[in-house]
């Protein structure tokens, strides 16, 4: 890599970087100034993926081109000062609730050269019910989302004001939305105004000829790091809990992943999958693609940028009116970016981790659970001011690794632990409801060498009114499976406790009204381990119970440690029972948990 | 202290310093602000004045403690080296040589300083190494897990090898106490006392050595928190403890809680540090005030250091852009700086914007994300281990290494002929002829070059080089450590290096200073005259500060000017009782309140002139000031929607004054000779031309290759450099 290309990489990161901090500290809801779900890049003229700073992985590997090529194609002539509201399923984003404010960069002689790209999770886009997870919606028009397939929303820099006056009446907390949608057109606009000044400086054809050299450098990344791995061909599946709308069993869903080591490719296979389903959970074109690209890049063991260039080593086959495939309106894709989508990435790191001892992950734990839930009503401290946002209360979903411990505040495989946690105080600023506790649950990491994370619980209920949460909760009945020997994750649980303080369980697909002096108990997945655990280092285990991590029980029974003195590693005593509970009569392969 | 040590005596001194006993050439016309004149060269009027006061700084590093002394507008600099086990040895030891300098005992010498200021990474360093206090953390029952799960978010989240951070207390010493306050402040659940005294006997248990408490909202209702710090004080008296509420009020639970953990478990090393430093200074004869620098780069009392010790925690490296802020402006008129220190062990890059130090209002105690939050803001400084100290080595695989381990100060470089064995930089530069053996630190340290090619050449072997080349080499690694370094916070900040001055501080600044501002495309390579030990420079010229903030919730569609006002008059007032109590000639007074639009949780501030002959705040004019703001930090604004006014604030800076302007008056180390024999790439041994600092030429500039050498540090000009002194006394370099 050539000094000027590392800069100039560099200088596109800190565009990137920069349009997603002006998102972060300007956005009105708590999903965007608190949990940052939110995504800036920069796209080239000719609709590829150059820069994708700290974004969700289910925002922008896959989808921004799409968008790109739609907006030129429904806008044919692009002018400075254009921009263009997109939020469409069925014309490259991710669910609708993701709203996007696409930026064409414009040269003074009228050339377009890039795209600048903005998403940012809305707590409400006008949905019939008070989410943007419907997960049990029959179709699009059940779900009710307003959608804008790449819909003019700026003209020479000014604001198209029919646009804003229908979201207006549309959504819900009309203010909140209005402060977002500025937001996301300040972050486009912040990237759209330094493009040009770096274009300024090194001129529009080195940041051009700069874009082929980074394609090409990132795809003889892509090929070293597939050639590492194994040649094989692995298919895995993947099972999604009972959900309205689903087949009493649920939804299993099968991924192939194939890689041809010698040729340096890589290919994952989405097309042995149902039929879109007759509710929310099907999953965008985007989401079905990022979500197989998420599930190989992070498992490639080396870090390889994610842009056109390296794409070029993959290929992901994808099939219409597939629920993981190309969905066709009116189907609802409200659920695209969790629960299936979660199926895909992991299906494809399982299949990547059985295929290629020392690669791959574990599975990751699966959303969307009530500790995440969309809450409503109003608030009595301002005058019974509506409020609606999208908690980020507590997500524990990070998987085992070949080489370390999960990465505890994972929220599933769209975010990778990019997705911040709310903090209590702010959140109880905010709405009116107290979190009465939240931490990790003892014995519910997903054991292994190295371990899956715990499960997490959050325990919250509204102050002076009422309260009503929406969720759509996989990992109830189906875990987060483990690798190579390693255990499942914890589940996730969501229940409702009276005010005498029995509980009751609730659907995980839908939504609660809790009443003052009520509290929902919400409990997220964890993750899958990676490798044996009788293989994880006694002293690891040692530290776990320590910590409260794990209890003595599960150290000796599941990891074959014997502690002495609560803490102490008997030696001999470990070495015996690692021997006897890794003895013939254990199915190998299987958690020793 | 090593030379009281048995045999002490015959080993090489352990401090360094230098006697004035010459004169000064080129010598500039001191400029309309100079304070004191500068005296004539022969004129042992340089000697300190029985009259005169004295003011000292002093910054620990890892190798070299560096004392400068101000007096008459004249700084002096001495160094000796840090002494770990006991830093205070070091202190007193670089105090003696200054003392000795000025022809009087370390008493009277001492009794004449009124302002001592004090900077160490004593601190930081304590928690880098896991050598703090065993600290308890106790919170609100229901959150045991606030710095486990911190607020999550993560970098690189790709690469899937990264260790999730350990919480900065364990979770096996966070006890949680039944209360609950909730968030207007009032009371959801009395705290149990019955329970808390279960909890004392815990921790009494569990040996701990200091405690933080950080209850949720207790910044809306302290009661909580001041109860349990009284029972703390009841039970276990003599155990620290740090309340939340009083150490950083602010929102948001997480770096609350941090930073009370990390400033408890500082508590019981940093108080027993200051009270022993203040103690011995004091039986040594000072009598003045001893100040300490904060990580903002201003300084507090050495009593609310002890108090808060967080404030002091990054206090040397926060130094260096106080001191590059003067010199940029100063002497390359430039508003863009870049600051890069070089000490024995550490590297620290920090920057001058616009004519402002950058600050962060999200400190990360190590890397973003795997770190520890602070809550504090900060200079924005980034350090790597890297320095004169830094040792040379081989990977299994055979790949070439410099740092960052450090061989300090003891045993220090192989050349120092201490017992040090590992080649260091120091050593490289000693066998490329760049360091003269009989010159290091005015002569008063004797170098080893056999010591120093003996120490190279296994690595110089294995990798089939003649020892020269693996020295050369070496320097070319430390090159490429110290510009990733850089541009991790200028290129990915999107600053172009060639708008800015690379402004070289630090004793071993110049054994590739122009090299790295060559290879950024710096438009000049900026050596200070006191650069060797720019970061107490830095604390010389710093402000004593104070700030306060008001916490008060208005918004401009019902604004209450008269509301404004009272709260500007209470933050007037304890700023004007600071500022008395400074006894300051000279301060500066700065207002300001944070402000968003409804729904934002992120502020930005707005100025706010204050006071003023109405003496009523003029809302209007802020809301259209904050408009303006947003509409350039982010692009947009929204002039439609309402203000929200929340945290009102003052900062106020008393000038201990009088020192921009001061000049250093440095000795003739031995007569300069014409030439020195150096090592070049390409082209072998040369003979170059040698000068020293204060006779480099300004007009024509000295061009290279040059080598240009004072006591404290030597410069190599490369070939194509051009050099020159300019009136400050700061050597420029251009290519």
């Amino acid at each position: 890599m050539t000094a000027q290309m590392a800069i100039l990489a560099n200088r596109l990161e800190t565009i990137a970087r920069k349009m997603a901090h002006t998102l972060h500290r300007t956005g009105r809801s708590g999903l965007i100034n608190t949990a940052r779900d939110l995504s800036c890049c920069i796209i080239t003229a000719r609709h590829e993926l150059l820069t994708e700073a700290e974004s969700l992985p289910s925002h922008v590997l896959v989808g921004p081109n799409l968008m790109s090529e739609w907006m030129q194609r429904f806008h044919p002539e692009l002018r400075r000062g254009d921009a263009f509201l997109h939020n469409s399923p069925y014309h490259g984003n991710s669910h609708a609730a993701d709203h996007t404010i696409l930026v064409p960069v414009i040269d003074d002689g009228g050339v377009h050269r890039f795209t600048v790209f903005a998403k940012a999770h809305q707590a409400d886009i006008g949905n019939s019910r008070p989410t943007s997870y419907s997960g049990a919606a029959r179709d699009v028009y059940d779900e009710g989302a307003l959608i804008f397939p790449a819909v003019q929303a700026q003209r020479d820099y000014r604001d198209l004001d029919d646009i804003v006056r229908m979201c207006r009446l549309r959504i819900r907390v009309p203010d909140q939305w209005w402060g977002d949608y500025q937001a996301l057109v300040g972050a486009a606009r912040i990237g759209e105004r330094e493009l040009m000044a770096l274009a300024a400086e090194v001129g529009w054809d080195t940041l051009e000829q700069h874009s082929r050299q980074w394609f090409d450098y990132s795809e003889r990344l892509m090929e070293a790091a597939i050639r590492r791995l194994p040649s094989g061909r692995v298919t895995r599946a993947s099972t999604h809990d009972p959900f309205p709308g689903t087949p009493p069993e649920g939804v299993t869903i099968k991924v192939t992943v194939e890689v041809d080591a010698a040729a340096g490719r890589i290919s994952v296979d989405l097309r042995d999958n149902p039929d879109c389903l007759p509710n929310g959970m099907n999953v965008t074109e985007a989401n079905a693609s990022s979500a197989a690209m998420i599930g190989i890049f992070s498992s490639l063991g080396a870090v390889v940028p994610r842009n056109a260039g390296s794409y070029r080593r993959i290929k992901i086959h994808l099939r219409e009116n597939c629920c993981v495939g190309i969905p066709r309106h009116p189907a609802s894709c409200s659920l695209s970016t969790t629960n299936l989508a979660s199926k895909v990435g992991n299906a494809t790191q399982t299949a990547i981790a059985e295929l290629a001892a020392g690669f791959g992950l574990a599975e990751s734990g699966t959303i969307v659970p009530a500790s995440m839930a969309v809450i409503s009503g109003r608030d009595p401290r301002y005058g019974d001011a509506p409020f609606i946002n999208s908690l980020f209360l507590m997500h524990t979903g990070g998987p085992g690794a070949p080489e370390a411990d999960a990465w505890l505040t994972t929220v599933h495989i769209g975010d990778l632990g990019l997705c911040y946690l709310d903090s209590i105080e702010l959140d109880e600023l905010r709405y009116p409801i107290r979190v009465e506790a939240r931490g990790i649950r003892t014995d519910t990491e997903g054991a292994g060498k190295f371990r899956g994370a715990p499960a997490g619980f959050c325990e919250y209920g509204p102050v002076g009114s009422t309260l009503e949460a929406w969720f759509a909760s996989d990992g109830t009945v189906n875990a987060p499976l483990g690798i190579r020997g390693g255990g499942d994750g914890g589940r996730s649980a969501q229940f409702k406790r009276d005010r005498d303080g029995a509980l009751t369980a609730v659907p995980p697909c839908g939504g609660v009204i809790l009443e003052p002096g009520e509290t929902l108990l919400a409990i997220c997945c964890g993750g899958g381990g990676y490798g044996d655990p009788l293989q994880r280092p006694a002293a690891s285990v040692a530290e776990d119970v320590a910590e409260g991590w794990i209890s003595p029980e599960r150290a000796t029974g599941t990891y074959g440690v014997v502690l002495t003195g609560g803490s102490v590693v008997d030696e001999g005593s470990t070495q015996q029972k690692r021997h006897d509970l890794g003895s013939p009569s254990r199915p190998p392969g299987s958690p020793a948990g | 202290m090593a030379a009281t040590e048995p045999g002490g005596q015959e080993r090489l001194p352990n401090f360094i310093g230098h006697s004035t006993t010459g004169g000064l050439a080129n010598l500039p016309e001191p400029g309309p602000n100079t304070v004191g004149n500068v005296a004539p060269a022969d004129n042992q009027g340089a000697r300190i004045d029985g009259a005169s006061m004295l003011r000292l700084a002093c910054d620990v590093g890892g190798t070299f403690t560096d004392l400068v002394t101000a007096s008459e507008g004249e700084l002096r600099l001495f160094k000796a080296a840090t002494t770990p086990q006991d830093p205070v040895d070091g202190v007193l030891a670089a105090v003696r040589i200054a003392a000795e300098d000025a022809g009087l005992d370390e008493r009277a010498f001492l009794a004449l300083v009124d302002v001592f200021v004090h900077a160490t990474t004593r601190g930081v360093n304590a928690i880098l190494t896991g050598d703090t206090a065993r600290t308890a953390f106790l919170t609100t029952e229901g959150h045991r897990d606030i710095l486990l799960l911190r607020e999550g978010g993560r970098l690189d989240p790709y690469d899937n090898r990264q260790i999730f951070p350990r919480p900065y207390v364990p979770r096996a010493l966070t006890f949680e106490v039944p209360e609950r306050i909730g968030a207007a402040g009032e009371i959801v659940r009395p705290l149990d006392e019955d329970a808390f005294v279960r909890i004392v006997q815990q921790l009494a248990t569990a040996k701990v050595e200091a405690i933080g408490v950080c209850l949720l909202w207790s910044i809306a209702n302290p009661a909580h928190e001041l109860r349990i710090g009284e029972l703390l004080a009841a039970h276990l008296p003599g155990v620290p403890v740090t309340l939340s509420h009083q150490l950083n009020p602010i929102l948001r639970e997480y770096r609350r809680a941090s930073a009370t953990c990390i400033d408890a478990s500082l508590k019981p090393l940093m108080g027993q540090y200051l009270r022993g430093l203040a103690s011995r200074l004091r039986d040594a004869g000072f009598a003045g005030r001893l100040l300490m620098v904060t990580s903002q780069g201003g300084v507090i009392s050495a009593e609310e250091a002890a108090e808060a010790p967080i404030r002091a925690l990054n206090s040397g490296p926060a130094m260096a852009p106080v001191a590059g802020l003067h010199v940029a402006a100063e002497d390359a008129a430039s508003g863009d700086a870049i600051i890069a220190d070089t000490g024995g062990t550490s590297f620290d890059v920090s920057l001058v914007r616009g004519g402002r130090i950058p600050w962060t209002s999200e400190t990360w105690l190590g890397a973003r994300f795997t770190g520890h939050m602070t809550g504090f803001p900060s200079a924005d400084v980034k350090s790597i281990g890297a320095g004169g100290g830094s040792i040379v080595h081989l990977d299994s695989a055979g790949l070439l290494h410099v740092g960052p381990a450090s061989a300090g100060s003891d045993p220090g470089p192989a050349c120092y002929g201490r017992g040090g064995t590992d080649p260091t930089v120091t050593d490289c530069a000693l066998i490329l002829g760049i360091l003269d053996a009989d010159n290091f630190l005015g002569g008063r340290v004797r170098l080893d070059l056999e010591r120093a090619r003996a120490s190279l050449t296994p690595v110089a072997q294995t990798l089939g080089l003649r020892v020269e080349d693996a020295a050369l080499a070496a320097l070319d690694i430390l090159t490429q450590n110290m510009l990733g370094a850089i541009e991790e916070i200028t290129v990915k900040q999107g600053i172009d290096p060639s708008r800015t001055v690379l402004i070289a501080g630090g004793g071993a600044a110049g054994f590739n200073g122009v090299a790295i501002g060559r290879r950024l495309g710096c438009a000049a390579t900026l050596f200070p005259e006191g650069g060797a030990a720019l970061s107490t420079n830095g604390a010389m010229l710093s402000d004593l500060v104070f700030s306060d903030a008001r916490v008060h919730y208005i918004r401009s569609d019902a604004a209450d000017s008269g509301a404004a006002a009272k709260i500007l008059e209470a933050l007037q007032a304890s700023a004007t009782t600071f500022l008395t109590a400074s006894g300051a000639a000279q301060s500066r007074v700065d207002y300001w309140v944070e402000a968003r639009y409804p729904q934002q949780t992120w502020e930005i501030e707005v100025s706010l002139p204050w006071p003023n002959t109405e003496g009523a705040v003029d809302l209007a004019s802020l809301v259209s000031a904050f408009h303006a703001a947003h509409k350039s930090l982010y692009a947009v604004s929204d002039p439609a929607s309402p203000v929200e006014f929340i945290t009102w604030r003052v900062r106020a800076a008393a000038q201990l004054g009088g020192l921009e302007k001061a000049r250093f008056r440095f000795p003739p180390s031995k007569p300069a000779e014409a030439r020195r024999r150096v090592f070049l790439p390409k082209s072998g041994w040369t003979d170059v031309p040698l000068y020293r600092l204060d006779a480099v030429p300004s007009d024509p500039p000295a061009s290279g290759p040059a080598v240009i050498e004072s006591s404290f540090t030597t410069i190599l000009v490369p070939a194509g450099g051009q050099a020159r002194r300019l009136p400050s006394g700061t050597i420029e370099v251009r290519s």
